[in-house]
């Protein structure tokens, strides 16, 4: 009995994860619209890869534990589910450093707009290297 | 003896991820995934681990939890919500690329603090500056330029929790 109840409420915990990642999705979408600027657009890019991406992965690992009727095939998919959830937090910050950097350093698009740049103050100065 | 142990400190993590990743415990899974692990730790081991007796300390391990957990449902909501927001009204951004002093000494440290700026929507970090311990961080909603306060407000409890697993 008591083991139902946490099942099913570890099930609708992951259907509450991943239904909330398809809305972080879509309103991470619009806001790469709405955004008019590079930089501004990263954060909403964060949004699809966090929101979007991991918090889904975890739903579905937890959905698939729930699942009685996949018998051993549950944790398979369980386990891809919860390794590509850690492997996606670790990577997806990488790629918008990168991003970030590459365009600061090149000067492609200006961080328009914008209060204040330390770091072009700081390069300007000469206290780090262009 | 220190070699041992550098290659046991990568081996018992990798083994943990493979049984997680291929969800079976078969004999067969668990004795290619524990040469695969050894081959590994052996090839790699020194490099990865830096001191033995960090990655065998269960205190620390016990901290990188409570982190993880902390991280992904506290810190994170807020920062969703945040930028949700200002989606919503993008005329109250007000971005501005700050300098965020840190203060670790060990990459690990300084990798998870900067993964977790940009791992959070709203902070971005563009550049380190290594030698003189600054990060720069674009912000999409900067309440104040100081350093100071831009690190109050970004990356504290991020380096309080970094100092303590991996300093």
């Amino acid at each position: 009995m008591m083991s139902e109840i946490i099942n099913m409420l570890v099930f609708y915990i992951g259907l509450i994860l991943v239904f909330l990642g398809g809305i972080l999705d879509l309103l991470a979408a619009i806001g790469m619209n709405r955004f008019k600027n590079f930089y501004l657009r990263l954060h909403a890019a964060t949004i699809g890869a966090i929101g979007g991406g991991f918090y889904p992965l975890i739903g579905l690992g937890l959905i698939s534990l729930t699942l009685d009727w996949m018998g051993t095939n549950r944790f398979y998919v369980a386990g891809i589910s919860f390794t590509t959830a850690f492997f996606l937090v670790l990577t997806a910050p990488v790629g918008s450093h990168a991003l970030a950097q590459g365009t600061h350093k090149s000067r492609i698009v200006e961080p328009e707009p914008i209060v204040v740049d330390r770091l072009r103050e700081d390069e300007e100065k000469g206290l780090i290297e262009k | 003896m220190k070699r041992i142990r550098a290659i046991l400190g990568l081996m018992i993590p990798l083994i943990i991820l493979y049984i997680v990743y291929t969800g079976s415990f078969n004999l067969f899974e668990l004795i290619l995934g524990i040469i695969t692990a050894i081959v590994v730790g052996y090839l790699f081991g020194d490099v990865v681990v830096e001191k033995t007796s960090k990655v065998l300390d269960p205190v620390r391990w016990f901290w990188l939890v409570i982190y993880a957990v902390f991280y992904f449902t506290v810190i994170e909501a807020k920062a969703h919500w945040e930028v949700l927001k200002l989606i919503f009204n993008p005329s109250g951004i007000k971005p501005a690329i700050v300098r965020v002093p840190y203060n670790v000494s060990t990459d690990y440290a300084l990798t998870t603090i900067a993964n977790s700026i940009t791992n959070t929507p709203g902070t971005i970090t563009v550049d380190v500056d290594e030698k003189r311990k600054y990060l720069y961080v674009h912000w999409i909603k900067a309440v104040d330029v100081s350093d100071k306060v831009a690190k109050e407000n970004i990356s504290a409890l991020f380096e309080k929790y970094a100092h303590k697993i991996f300093d």
